[in-house]
């Protein structure tokens, strides 16, 4: 039976992808594995691999289309296989007339998933490495060892972004600061030239009406901040809610860890680590601000990923600290550096910045007492986070005044989810987690 | 400056060094009072006597091997091989013991021998004698190997083979032997292991041999008037090869076609792309870098298949277009 080519789903959150070409035609004989058409999801440009080796037939989608995930877009004719083995097109979606031709029993991605045939090496490798033998695709009549490498293999390269260029055009995109990724290819299978850069470079030049200013080309990821930021603020209305916290407590408890820190030679712990522990701590108490909203219904997440505004070379990445509120202070101090390195060499994968259920974005390093931030959707809410000042406060009943480090912690909810006095109480339990840490053992 | 051809060109040369320096002297077959299976030592053997023009056995291995040993002894011989199918009949003695010696004897002696032979198809020979091996020849260190595709290179190399200390494989074209170009009367040698532009052009680099060398200059002209400028590049030498250049030609037009009639598969397009793509020109190439060689088959007998065997004018034409025009 031919095998079904569909729209693979690379995002958790991920609906539908664009096809920006297919470098394959009807007819043409693929590999399994090898590149047969490029996609475009909201973050990156993606390959898309043969699901089998075979020739390829039937494309349902031409180049431009936007098309839901796991939707056939294509089939692949084993050896042997003729257009007549194709199930019938289904134009004639009310009437069905041929009852024994029926796509909709066909497994959508390995004809292997009702009975497994494996080779027993496959078997032990899946079991091994945590492969779902399911989901590994056969190049023959079984499942054998290499087709689970290969799968292996293949899962790791996914988030990869691939552009085709030539090596001319890659080193003049790096000599004017152009990205690659900005430029239509003018060859073929849209392949870019040196010479598409170079257009490219003087059609940045040219728009600027005359006036002087350097034109820098949207890089992708700029496009992904821009879209996504406009969109937040189009269509959640934003509430902000700005705290006091008296740090006194805080302080002296990462003061005690760093002393254990050193101990143990690792790095010391920031403030932001211990931010995002009583977070977690809070959104478990608050499943509202750990929410996303969808027209019709609003999903109160399981999971508390907590995502930590960072900075890459060319922009804003949001990278995500998974399962935050099951973590220790010293292990969230070590992944948000971990992360926040990757982040600014660059070397992020999808995975790093998918799934996060709220964010915390500090700019209090750089002396900033207190700031809005705009919700990352489609998260509900956002913390922005100032920085530790040492300033005179009243501290008790008797207009005592005394000087203690005070942040101002500043909440950004989406009021479609979460109502004003919602957020008041997450934020004052936020508040009462730093200003009284020890609560968290409660 | 007298027009004269290729083959006229090489006796020039032979002639002229046989009057300039005693040790120079021909064998080989049938070069005596037949003149030699293609003429080229027409006239000679009454000029210099049997002594100096000197007919052998039809046996290769004999041949190269005594030339081999002259060599040795302070000679300077040239020796012709008919065909160069035949070259493969004395690869024991061209690659074990020529290419060896300088090295194996610390450089205490030299081999300063020169091995004509005339390669190619276009005459309806058939198989067995009609290949282009020159890609074979190349994988022998301490061989050199020459490749001239006019007159005035034909002569000024073989004079300079004929003077370099090392075994020299003199690779001819049959098919070139009859055509004419200027050459001087006087001395002049062409240094082995240099290469030149044919046509400068900002569009492609074209590098081609022998024959090839003349196809693609006659497309060069006729795409020149339709605006795509072909430099068209002849390494003259295969060994040593002249990268430098090739690598220089690519970094200016970004693009490089390889063409030769030897077989395509193990042909010395390879070795040149090789060069360029792991050199600093990379950088600069934009479209694929593609080769034109030999179809993979012996050359069939039948004059219609033997034309479409190896690549013709037509054929550089559209290779050419394809890659310029971007639909490579």
């Amino acid at each position: 039976m031919p095998v079904p080519f569909i729209m693979p789903k690379f995002d958790m959150d991920q609906e539908k992808a664009t096809i920006i070409s297919w470098s394959k035609k009807e007819g043409d004989f693929i590999k399994f594995d090898e590149t047969v058409l490029t996609v475009e999801t909201e973050k990156v440009a993606i390959d898309v691999p043969a699901p089998a080796t075979g020739t390829l037939a039937r494309i349902l989608f031409k180049d431009g289309d936007v098309v839901p995930v796991t939707k056939v877009i294509a089939y692949v004719l084993k050896e042997g296989e003729t257009l007549a083995d194709l199930p019938k097109a289904q134009e004639s979606q009310g009437t069905p007339s041929k009852p024994e031709v029926a796509p909709v029993s066909q497994p959508a991605i390995a004809p292997a998933a009702v009975t497994l045939h494996a080779t027993p090496v496959a078997v032990r490798m899946a079991k091994e490495e945590g492969v779902d033998l399911a989901q590994v695709p056969a190049a023959g009549d079984r499942v054998t060892r290499g087709d689970v490498e290969r799968f292996i293999a293949h899962q790791k390269t996914l988030g990869r972004v691939a552009i085709p260029a030539t090596p001319a055009a890659r080193r003049v995109a790096q000599e004017s600061r152009v990205a690659l990724e900005t430029i239509a290819g003018s060859g073929p299978r849209g392949r870019v030239q040196a010479a598409d850069v170079l257009a490219s470079v003087k059609t940045a030049s040219a728009s600027t009406n005359g006036r002087e200013a350097e034109l820098v080309p949207l890089t992708s990821m700029r496009r992904t901040i821009a879209e996504r930021m406009q969109q937040s603020f189009r269509e959640s209305p934003h509430i902000a809610l700005t705290a006091e916290v008296d740090m006194s407590e805080a302080e002296s408890i990462r003061r005690l860890f760093n002393m254990q820190t050193e101990k143990q030679g690792q790095p010391r712990i920031t403030v932001t680590a211990l931010i995002i522990k009583v977070v977690a701590w809070a959104l478990l108490r608050h499943p509202y601000l750990n929410a996303s909203f969808h027209g019709d219904s609003i999903s109160l997440w399981k999971d508390v990923n907590i995502g930590v505004a960072a900075a890459a070379p060319h922009g804003l990445v949001v990278p995500v600290l998974r399962n935050a509120d099951r973590l220790g202070v010293s292990e969230i101090n070590m992944q948000v550096t971990e992360l926040a390195g990757r982040a600014r060499e660059n070397k992020l994968r999808l995975e790093d910045v998918q799934g996060g259920t709220f964010t915390v974005s500090n700019l209090g390093m750089f002396g900033i007492r207190q700031f809005r931030a705009v919700i990352n959707p489609p998260e509900s809410a956002i913390l922005a986070v100032g920085s530790v000042v040492r300033k005179p406060v009243v501290v008790d009943g008797e207009d005592h005044v005394g000087v203690r480090p005070v942040l101002s912690l500043t909440l950004s909810a989406d009021h479609r989810v979460i109502d004003g006095i919602v957020a008041a109480r997450f934020l004052s339990d936020l508040v009462t987690g730093l200003e009284s840490p020890s609560l968290l053992l409660y | 400056m007298p027009e004269i051809s290729y083959l006229e060109a090489i006796r020039q040369a032979l002639w002229q060094e046989m009057k300039r320096d005693e040790r120079v002297f021909l064998l080989g077959e049938d070069i005596g009072c037949y003149g030699g299976a293609f003429g080229l030592t027409h006239g000679m053997l009454d000029e210099f006597g049997p002594e100096r023009i000197r007919e052998t056995p039809i046996s290769e291995a004999t041949i190269v091997a005594t030339a081999i040993g002259a060599s040795l002894l302070g000679m300077r011989p040239v020796a012709e091989i008919m065909f160069m199918d035949f070259i493969l009949l004395t690869l024991d003695q061209l690659a074990n013991q020529a290419a060896k010696m300088r090295f194996m004897f610390g450089g205490r002696t030299t081999v300063p021998m020169v091995v004509r032979m005339p390669a190619g198809s276009g005459t309806g020979a058939a198989s067995q004698h009609s290949q282009s091996l020159e890609s074979v020849l190349m994988h022998f260190p301490g061989l050199k190997v020459v490749n001239p595709s006019t007159p005035y290179d034909a002569k000024g190399l073989m004079l300079a083979a004929i003077r370099d200390p090392n075994p020299v494989c003199f690779v001819e074209h049959k098919v070139l032997y009859k055509t004419k170009g200027e050459v001087p009367e006087g001395d002049y040698t062409i240094p082995l292991g240099v290469g030149e532009i044919k046509r400068a052009g900002r569009d492609i680099t074209v590098v081609a041999n022998n024959i090839m060398v003349m196809k693609t200059l006659h497309v060069a002209e006729k795409l020149s008037e339709a605006g795509i400028e072909v430099e068209v590049i002849d390494p003259r030498t295969l060994l040593p090869l002249d990268t430098q250049t090739i690598i220089d030609s690519v970094l200016r037009t970004g693009r490089l076609l390889v063409v030769h009639e030897a077989c395509q598969t193990g042909g010395w397009a390879g070795e040149v792309i090789a060069s360029v793509v792991g050199s600093p020109a990379f950088d600069y190439i934009d479209t694929p870098v593609r080769r034109l060689g030999g179809k993979d088959i012996p050359i069939p007998y039948n004059r219609g298949l033997e034309k479409i065997a190896i690549p013709q004018e037509d054929d550089i034409e559209q290779e050419i277009r394809a890659m310029v025009e971007g639909r490579i």
